[in-house]
């Protein structure tokens, strides 16, 4: 089975690669929009306006960024290592209900000690979670891709019940946990917004995953590991675990992308509130590249999208699920091997070489 | 007992219909050498296409075509990107996924206006058959007979599929590919065109997959209808080796626990939750024992 | 007029000109021979012949009328099949199935089974092919597998058969027996051309034979007028210093030791059957034996990516058989796999990266799982030099490189390591003369300054030429023990074939 390793190509090709996609997305979403009978152009005004016309719409974008993060650098780290991981959102609802839990049950504590404990709590829920679809690769070779997608319908159910049998909220009607207590709410960054110091943690994270690629024997490891497994095992690298271990970051990650739904927006668990923001992970990470950096930045170029969209289904009659159909045409032409110079060149020396 | 019984085999084969259509669709493709993960995708597609036209036509045999048709289609789409231009097969089967979800979504909000589900007045389902002796037989009988023409249908291409893989040239040409695709091209194959067929034949059996979900059982289309179904269908292709009766057999074991965790619901007083996570669990065991048996046979 | 004449043929890949206005001349009804060393252009040719490539320039004319082809159906239907290297059999589908593969024999729209089983028979009976129709791909040996595709040649009636090193699997004996069919199917009518680097089989076998180096014709011959200096020269173009084993200086401690070995293979069957021996330091240690008789499972047991059923494997006296493949290194285990690309190389990963494969983890390149970027790049700078290999940036990736460059990657970063014991398997395979002998050159000089070296290959010359000790390898058991002095090729090839020494002491000493 392939793995989504990409060959190496120069900067500025993975810029002008991007930036083509992303043009060719919104052509087609444009005609997606024209053929259904709508204002394409005044859609796609308001779109990037909303987006980024002010301070204020900025703040949305990153606000809708923000688990996106998250969720990319979960996802782009399991796939660099050759695990596909598409159980990030499973992660994501763990990681949330521990975040919530901590939040509305050690009410006595202080802020600077809950907000840790939450984050943290949410980010182990979800690592273990991810260990066991890692240790079933890793030792017993069960495909991931199909457990992790199974495991999700598991997570969602199972904090489904959670927050409406044993830990509703007495006296509403929805389905959802009890508040979290003020100390364990984030702080805002710039009201009116709701964007909260769940940002801020996001970007270090970006940060401490690119070093954790680039500087660490682990990112070493998972780096051999994705671009050939077999190799690294002849190297003596100790690719089940680094299996393990790269599960455990991105459950934990996802984890994490939970705890700031709930820390920073929610203030409460919410039966079925994320969107697919573990999903939408895959999406990122793919535009990205499967590395941090390009992770953050198609993270903050889908929050822009998203936050715009929602305000463009309210203006305009287009309904934001077309930012899916944009995201599934970016994915498509992503992924599509243009064949260019590099791999012309390694193939044409894999023939000689044979002959 | 007996009427508890008969009901959960009823619901079984009902239920397993769509499974075991999408699974028949992963078969092919799994046999040609290439991993679907976009049977998913395709069936909701499908699904969305049967109930559309379905309603607008007024004939539920024409959703089904239509289905069928959105299905090949779809895999039309995911064919391009994956044989002509290379995408990684996985990257594009997610994406399929994605824009199913997406443009599903869309169409229901621009053609009907609304979120969530469609349900059309007066939308006639599919018709149902009583088979003349067999519904006489006690237990099986009323297990049998009765279902939707679909569900017949649907064992017909099991045992087609099966003759089509293991009897004609195309078969062995599709299995050539899948085994060995060097030897296929230097045998003279047209290789690209197999695969593309494959995953046609695939994408037109999901799509047949989403009409029973949508048609079949319920008559209403609801965002996300597949909810899984798709991926479950491709655990039964790894079950069953991609070899067409042990994958619907392995259907039929995932859909007696989906019925049962139904029947747990409506019988037994725990939170329905609990019960619906019984057939994903299933899967990763089921998964997981598979990978030790076939450890076992290779190592000590 | 000639059977076959391909004029002017040039093919450019990116940097490389692998056949550079290259003329071939094919007589009806001969064996023509077509040899260069590794990297010549021969299978270039054979594939623009075959339509699995297009020429840059020149044509093709065949019994005199230029032909195009675009591709393998289109040679297919001039007439011209090709048995390739690596076959192209689908394992599960039995012999009729694959020999009639896209040309079915039919019943209506289903396959006529029992007239696929009778038309394959009776076409290997008329050439003399020992096949059963019925049986699966999958269970056949090689040498029966290679009839198959033969028969798959002569099924679409062929009249020009291309075969592409058809001895590269085989072992002397059953050479012999392929060299007899083909011989048979010259003698019908049908035109031969073979592809080798075995001078010996060229003068033993084919009619004439057309001499490549580096894209180029260099001679076209009459094979009884010329003889195997002639031939490589032709090949090589200067001389090449050959890799010359010496006496050996002195043999040491045992370095490894195996006892009972048992493994078994991906489908459970024992591969590797009760094996015993001991490579001391300062010896080479050659296992001999045609291709899957164990070697495989062999080298993955020692290298500890394959359990043992049963047995035990010492390193330096300690045991390591229940070691990971990591401690086995830190042991003192060294390994250069057989597959480079794939087992020896990550060739997405920059040279720098490859070379610090084995001892990233531990300083100086490393320190409590922070990389030392600066010392892995000092690092891979000195192992450059003295190994010369030959790269323009040490960050580029590991796929740039040549084949003699990346075993020299390879070879460095496990010497880097210092190991008491080197397993190498086919170290040469693939590499043009000029690497394969600094290859060799390097093992020499190892074992000569006291290493030990377990040397798995399947060239028979490779083992002659640096093996102080020949272990035959059949149906994962050793069939006897040679020392170098006493071995030869016929002897060797008679053990590969599962002939135990004493039975050839008898047969000699009743002769």
């Amino acid at each position: 089975m392939n793995q989504v390793t990409f060959r190496w190509r120069s900067p500025l090709f993975n810029i002008v690669q991007a930036l083509i996609t992303l043009a060719v997305a919104l052509l087609m979403g444009a005609l997606v929009i024209q053929v259904s009978g709508k204002d394409a152009l005044g859609a796609y005004r308001t779109l990037f306006t909303t987006a980024l016309g002010s301070r204020l719409s900025i703040a949305d974008s990153l606000l809708a960024s923000t688990p996106l993060i998250f969720t990319g650098l979960a996802t782009a780290i399991a796939f660099r290592a050759g695990v596909f991981n598409v159980g990030v959102e499973g992660s994501l609802y763990l990681g949330a209900f521990a975040a919530a839990w901590v939040g509305f049950t050690w009410t006595a504590l202080p802020g600077f000690l809950l907000i840790p404990l939450a984050f943290l709590a949410a980010g182990m829920v979800g690592g273990v979670w991810g260990l066991l679809p890692g240790y079933l690769k890793a030792y017993l070779r069960v495909d991931e891709i199909v457990t992790t997608i199974m495991l999700n319908y598991v997570a969602i159910l199972f904090t489904s019940y959670l927050v409406n049998y044993p830990f509703l909220a007495p006296g509403l009607a929805n389905s959802m946990s009890p508040k979290i207590v003020p100390a364990a709410q984030l702080p805002r960054l710039m009201k009116p917004s709701q964007l909260n110091l769940a940002f801020p943690i996001a970007l270090l994270c970006v940060l401490a995953l690119w070093f954790l690629m680039r500087r660490t024997t682990l990112g070493y490891e998972l780096r051999m590991a994705g671009d050939n497994p077999i190799f690294a095992r002849w190297a003596g690298m100790p690719v089940a675990r680094t299996i393990l271990q790269v599960m455990f970051i991105s459950g934990f990650l996802g984890g994490l992308a939970g705890a700031g739904q709930v820390l920073g927006v929610n203030y409460r668990f919410v039966d079925g509130f994320s969107p697919g923001y573990g999903f939408d992970g895959i999406t990122v990470a793919l535009l990205g590249r499967n590395t941090p950096l390009g992770s953050l930045l198609a993270a903050l170029l889908f929050g822009a999208l998203r936050s715009g969209g929602s305000t463009m289904e309210l203006f305009t009659d287009v309904p934001r699920d077309l930012i899916r159909v944009l995201e599934a045409t970016i994915i498509f032409f992503v992924s599509a091997q243009f064949t260019f110079e590099f791999l012309r060149r390694r193939r044409a020396l894999q023939d000689l070489s044979a002959s | 007992m007996t009427k508890t019984l008969i009901h959960v085999g009823f619901a079984t084969l009902r239920m397993t219909t769509p499974l075991v259509l999408a699974a028949l669709g992963g078969v092919f493709s799994q046999q040609v050498g290439l991993l679907n993960i976009a049977l998913e995708g395709m069936m909701l597609m499908g699904a969305f296409a049967a109930v559309v036209v379905a309603a607008a036509v007024g004939s539920s045999v024409v959703g089904v075509g239509a289905a069928a048709l959105v299905g090949l289609l779809t895999a039309l789409i995911f064919a391009f990107f994956v044989i002509h231009l290379r995408a990684d097969l996985i990257v594009a089967g997610l994406a399929v996924n994605i824009l199913a979800l997406g443009l599903t979504a869309y169409l229901l909000q621009v053609l009907f206006n609304t979120r969530g589900a469609y349900a059309p007045k007066d939308l006639e389902g599919l018709g149902s058959l009583t088979i003349p002796l067999l519904d006489q037989v006690p237990l099986l009988g009323p297990m049998l007979s009765g279902h939707k023409w679909l569900v017949y249908v649907t064992w017909l291409l099991v045992f087609l599929s099966w003759l089509v893989l293991y009897r004609t040239p195309l078969g062995i040409h599709i299995r050539a590919v899948g085994e060995h695709r060097e030897a296929a091209e230097t045998a003279g194959l047209p290789v690209k065109r197999i695969q593309y067929l494959a995953l046609l034949t695939s994408g037109f059996l999901s799509g047949l997959a989403g009409a029973q979900l949508s048609l079949g059982n319920l008559t209403l289309f609801s965002e996300n209808m597949s909810n899984g179904r798709g991926f479950m269908a491709l655990a039964a292709v790894f079950f069953g080796q991609a070899r067409p009766l042990p994958t619907a057999l392995a259907c039929l074991l995932f859909g007696v626990f989906e019925a049962v965790q139904i029947r747990l619901q409506m019988t037994v007083q725990i939170p329905n939750q609990l019960p619906q996570m019984l057939p994903y669990l299933i899967i990763v065991v089921v998964l997981t024992v598979l990978s030790l048996r076939e450890r076992r046979l290779s190592a000590r | 007029m000639p059977y076959l004449e391909m004029r002017g043929i040039t093919k450019i890949f990116p940097g490389v000109v692998a056949n550079d206005r290259v003329t071939l001349t094919v007589e009806q009804g001969e064996i023509h021979a077509l040899v260069g060393e590794n990297g010549a252009g021969k299978t270039t040719l054979m594939r623009i012949l075959y339509g699995m490539y297009r020429p840059d320039a020149g044509e093709i004319f065949l019994r005199g009328r230029r032909v195009e082809i675009p591709n393998p159906q289109a040679a297919i239907a001039l007439g011209i099949g090709m048995v390739h290297q690596h076959f192209q059999l689908v394992p599960s589908l039995t012999v009729a199935e694959n020999v009639e593969l896209g040309r079915e024999s039919r019943r209506f729209f289903l396959v006529d089974r029992e007239q696929a089983i009778a038309r394959v028979g009776a076409l290997a009976r008329r050439f003399g092919l020992a096949v059963d129709p019925t049986a699966r791909v999958a269970d056949l040996s090689v040498g029966v597998q290679q009839r198959v595709e033969i028969l798959k040649l002569l099924y679409r009636e062929a009249d020009l058969l291309i075969l592409d090193e058809p001895t590269a699997v085989l072992t002397p004996q059953e050479t012999q027996e392929l060299f007899q069919v083909l011989r048979r199917l010259r003698d019908e009518g049908r035109t031969l051309l073979f592809i080798t680097h075995k001078l010996g089989e060229v003068l033993a076998l084919s009619d004439r034979v057309t001499v490549l180096r580096r894209g180029r014709v260099t001679g076209v011959l009459e094979t009884d007028r010329t003889n195997e200096e002639e031939l490589a020269r032709l090949m090589v173009g200067r001389e090449v210093k050959v890799a010359r084993r010496l006496q050996a200086a002195s043999i040491g401690e045992p370095a490894l030791r195996v006892e009972g070995l048992v493994v078994r293979d991906e489908r459970g069957l024992t591969a590797v059957n009760n094996l015993s021996f001991t490579v001391h330091r300062g010896e080479i240690v050659g296992i001999a034996g045609v291709e899957g008789n164990g070697q495989r499972e062999l080298l993955e047991a020692l290298a500890g990516i394959r359990p043992l059923v049963q047995g035990r494997i010492w390193l330096d006296g300690r045991e390591i058989h229940h070691l990971p493949v990591r401690m086995r290194r830190e042991a003192g285990l060294g390994l250069i796999p057989e597959d480079r690309t794939q087992e020896g190389l990550n060739l997405l990963a920059s040279i720098e990266e490859n070379l610090a494969a084995v001892h990233y983890y531990r300083p100086p390149l490393s320190q409590r799982g922070l990389l030392h970027p600066a010392a892995i790049s000092g690092f891979a700078r000195k192992l450059i030099s003295l190994f010369d290999i030959r790269v323009t940036s040490p960050t580029a990736p590991a796929a740039v490189l040549s084949g003699g460059n990346q075993q020299r990657v390879v070879v460095a970063r496990e010497l880097a390591a210092d190991p008491s014991l080197l397993i190498a398997a086919h170290p040469t395979r693939g590499l043009d003369v000029g690497a394969t002998q600094a290859v060799r050159r390097e093992l020499l000089r190892l074992r000569d300054r006291g290493l030990g070296v377990l040397l798995i290959s399947a060239d028979l010359d490779e083992i002659l030429a640096l093996a102080d000790r020949i272990l035959v390898l059949f149906r994962g058991q050793v069939v006897g023990e040679v020392p170098a002095e006493q071995a030869t090729q016929e002897m060797l090839g008679l053990m590969m074939a599962g002939h135990r020494p004493e039975t050839l002491q008898a047969d000699q000493e009743a002769r």
